[in-house]
């Protein structure tokens, strides 16, 4: 599902929950996006970080109602974010919460 | 990305739309035009402001800080000057880094060399279009001129995007130029939509907040406009300000202003928002409908091929393997292929000293002239080769993408020591010179992490060491050979560079862990896709690197040389004209304030195991490592070349002490003294780099300070404990 606003944009952002756009068959628990395993796909709830972190990571695309995909995890995490491929640290990636399709197992 | 609009094939050569546009509303067609170029990294920024400017730039600090500085010109096609200045690349205006805190005090005109710009040209990335809005969205409501150039249009074809770009000027109410930078295309139609654009109103935000929001904000736009700020930037700066942590500069001392954002935040949560988030929300919201109308996707055929490179290259045995391997290609490069333009140098600066000295009488003018003057040149001249060719690589890597990917699989061994991945490629380039390695470390966005890089780049051996090694290990250790060619001679050399390379990891630890304490950033990186390098650019970059070094280290070595070349030459003292004329310069080395200064620190070095010759050696050598060798050649009254070097080993071993009659060098002093080479900092380019590197000025002499005497103070100790320790193992002999 995709949010198409009429110019001038009105955006309420009450209207744009996390969950937004997750899949709603996904029926799984939010988790740490550090647990999800490679070619998982998941809705970003929340980022848990510094502020500057914070504004980094949404500045680069992943914000709370984003998608992810998780390409590798080692000691860094790789996903695509909306075609950006981002290699995100573990203390990263251990603070963000989403909403996977699948989740590990 | 859906097809709900209208779809336009993209033209060739693009952004023909502009093309033969006028300006006719500009006051002063004579006035210089200010444009400042802004963009996400790697969306082909640079390249596109080396496309508009070509050679014709100047490169320097922002005032204060060690965030590089390049501003550029060209004129229009109507002639008109246009000044560019190349902002950081940066991905939000949230001043989250150095980099991008400058970028925002230049474009709120807080910038401290009072630089504003007329025009702010907006780089972005064709195949990411939505990312890129982030930023464009937070440009266009500064109240300045905007044009946005979509880059990279040929790289968004090929991944099978289509964008409708009339539509997108509409959508955003500004110039939209698609270029191909790398290629040239579209670079006169942004010289034009330039133009035109400053004779244009500023653009305004394109999207409205919920009303609620917009109440509780309008106290603090208030305070923002009353402090000086266009109402337009002022509602910008709101949002912003509603996710910052740190009081910025031009915020502190608004003690007011700060309760307005404390306010502010506490009631936007009472109204059920949450504001650190509430600015990406609106502006993706918005980002989402713009590309939903602008652009069609046909294939994901660009993801997929950059997904099948990077299942090689990042992975977790062929990656490692590849990496080693491409960096052993550099390493070897910037050794062998420079090597003949060095010789050319010197062959050159020789042939150029003996033509003056052919032309000017003999004397004290030419001395100055031949020794000071061109010698000091050609050992400044002669580290060039080596930078262009390290800075064409790093250059290459980084065009084409794989140098994010070298820091992904860096990443892990350098933060054990507290640095980034991105840390490893400068103290790479170190084994070549740490000149090129330290001006590398710009690629390291914290200043923290970048300054303790810079610290350590020199203990890694670099190409200057190697007379050094090469004198001292053939002459003092013995050519066993164990197995299959290696020898004793060989382990010594590699052992030489693994006590560098260790004493620069541990040296960064520990400046991580004290003077440069901070937090160890978690990584985010962003992997760009792989892309064909643009040769232009990287010529430009190149040309660029090397006039900087030749320009401010040039400057620096070139006046220290004359002082050493005065030092090793005066006094004049009479000498005894029957002995050879080595032996007379020997003589009056000795007598000279050089002779003098390792006379007088000869009780310094004694310690070690040194006379006051090689006191006078290791004096010299303080410009320059490989003086060490040519400085005891003219003691020993031998040249430092060919088969000379075995001479001087000869003459070296022969060495007696008058007093003792004990053998003046022994391998224990000769291991001792190259251990004092890998950790002492004796090279002045190096310094000057530093001082530059470090923030110039007094706060990078007090750095390049601390360089030199952490690591005389290292080499000193180091080689003390081989000495002593030594000849407490019965090991003298």
């Amino acid at each position: 599902m995709r949010i198409i606003l009429n110019k001038p944009i009105v955006a309420n952002t009450r209207q744009l929950p996390a969950f937004a756009e997750a899949d709603p068959s996904a029926g799984e628990r939010p988790c740490a996006l550090a647990q999800c395993l490679p070619g998982s796909r998941a809705t970003v709830v929340d980022i848990a970080c510094s502020a500057d972190e914070g504004c980094r990571l949404r500045a680069l695309g992943l914000y709370e109602g984003s998608r992810v995909c998780v390409i590798d995890s080692r000691h860094c995490m790789v996903l695509d974010v909306r075609g950006t491929r981002l290699a995100l640290g573990q203390a990263l990636t251990s603070g963000i919460t989403v909403q996977p399709d699948r989740l590990r197992g | 990305m859906s097809s709900t609009t209208t779809v336009q094939r993209p033209r060739t050569p693009v952004g023909e739309q502009l093309a033969g546009g006028r300006s006719g509303t500009i006051d002063d067609a004579n006035a210089v035009l200010r444009v400042a170029i802004i963009g996400n990294p790697n969306t082909g920024k640079t390249t596109l402001f080396n496309a508009l400017t070509g050679l014709r730039q100047r490169v320097g600090n922002f005032a204060g800080v060690t965030v590089e500085r390049v501003e550029g010109h060209f004129r229009t096609p109507d002639g008109r000057r246009v000044a560019v200045l190349d902002l950081p690349g940066s991905y939000s205006l949230s001043a989250g880094s150095p980099d991008e805190k400058i970028a925002l005090d230049v474009l709120l005109g807080h910038d401290v060399d009072r630089w504003s710009p007329q025009v702010v040209l907006v780089v972005v990335d064709a195949a990411h279009l939505d990312r890129n809005l982030f930023l464009t969205s937070q440009v266009m409501e500064l109240g300045i001129p905007v044009v946005v150039a979509l880059n990279q249009f040929d790289v968004a074809q090929e991944d099978g995007l289509v964008i409708d770009v009339p539509e997108l000027i509409h959508e955003l109410g500004v110039s939209v130029v698609p270029t191909v930078a790398k290629r040239g295309e579209g670079i006169e139609t942004v010289k034009r939509a330039l133009e035109i654009a400053a004779g244009l109103p500023a653009p305004a935000r394109r999207f409205t907040l919920p009303g609620v929001a917009e109440g509780i904000l309008a106290p603090l736009v208030g305070r923002l406009v009353g402090s000086g700020m266009l109402p337009s930037a002022a509602r910008m700066e709101a949002l912003r300000l509603l996710a910052a942590t740190r009081a910025e500069p031009h915020v502190l001392g608004q003690t007011e202003l700060l309760r307005e954002v404390g306010e502010a935040v506490t009631a936007l949560q009472g109204a059920g928002f949450a504001p650190h988030r509430l600015e990406s929300e609106v502006r993706y919201a918005w980002i989402s409908g713009v590309t939903e109308r602008t652009v069609t996707s046909t294939s994901v055929t660009g993801s997929d091929r950059s997904h099948r490179i990077d299942t090689v290259i990042l992975h977790r045995v062929w990656g490692p393997l590849i990496f080693l391997a491409l960096m052993a290609l550099v390493f070897q490069s910037v050794f062998t292929w420079a090597q003949p333009f060095i010789e050319a140098i010197e062959w050159g600066v020789a042939r150029g000293g003996e033509l003056v000295a052919g032309w000017m009488p003999a004397g004290d003018l030419r001395g100055l002239v031949v020794d000071g003057v061109f010698a000091g040149v050609g050992s400044v001249l002669v580290f060039l080769p080596q930078i262009a060719i390290l800075f064409a690589f790093i250059g290459l890597l980084e065009q084409s993408g794989y140098m994010a990917r070298a820091a992904f699989l860096m990443d892990r061994v350098m933060r054990k020591v507290g640095l980034h991945g991105k840390s490893f490629i400068p103290m790479l380039s170190g084994y070549a010179c740490a000149v090129p390695g330290i001006m590398a470390t710009r690629t390291i966005e914290d200043p923290k992490d970048r300054l303790a890089t810079i610290m350590v780049v020199p203990l890694m051996s670099c190409s200057a060491r190697l007379p050094v090694y090469t004198l001292l290990i053939g002459s003092f250790v013995p050519p066993v050979v164990y197995f299959a060619g290696v020898g004793l001679q060989g382990l010594t050399m590699l052992g030489m560079y693994l006590l560098g390379t260790l004493a620069a990891l541990g040296a960064a630890a520990i400046f991580k862990r004290t003077l440069l304490k901070g937090p160890v950033r978690p990584m985010i990186l962003e992997l760009p896709g792989y892309r064909w390098p643009s040769l232009h650019s990287l010529a430009v970059s190149v040309a660029q690197r090397c006039r900087l070094f030749l320009r401010r280290a040039g400057t620096v070595i070139l006046s220290l040389s004359i002082v050493l070349w005065a030092m090793a030459t005066y006094p004049r003292t009479a000498v005894d004209a029957t002995l050879p004329e080595e032996a007379q310069q020997e003589q009056q080395l000795a007598n000279s304030l050089l002779g003098r200064v390792g006379h007088a620190i000869e009780p310094a070095v004694r310690p070690l195991g040194y006379d006051w010759k090689i006191g006078v050696s290791i004096a010299a050598s303080f410009a320059a490592r490989e003086v060490f060798v040519s400085t005891m050649g003219t003691i020993y009254g031998v040249g430092d070349r060919g088969d000379e070097a075995v001479a001087l080993g000869q003459r070296l071993r022969a060495e007696r002490n008058p007093t003792t009659g004990a053998p003046t060098y022994t391998t224990l002093v000769a291991v001792g003294l190259m251990v004092f080479y890998v950790f002492a900092l004796m090279c002045i380019s190096t310094v000057a780099v530093t001082v530059r590197e470090a923030g110039g000025g007094r706060v990078g002499w007090q750095w390049a300070g601390l360089q030199f005497g952490y690591m005389l103070a290292l080499a000193y100790g180091a080689a003390w404990i081989v000495y002593r320790g030594g000849l407490a193992l019965g090991l003298g002999g």
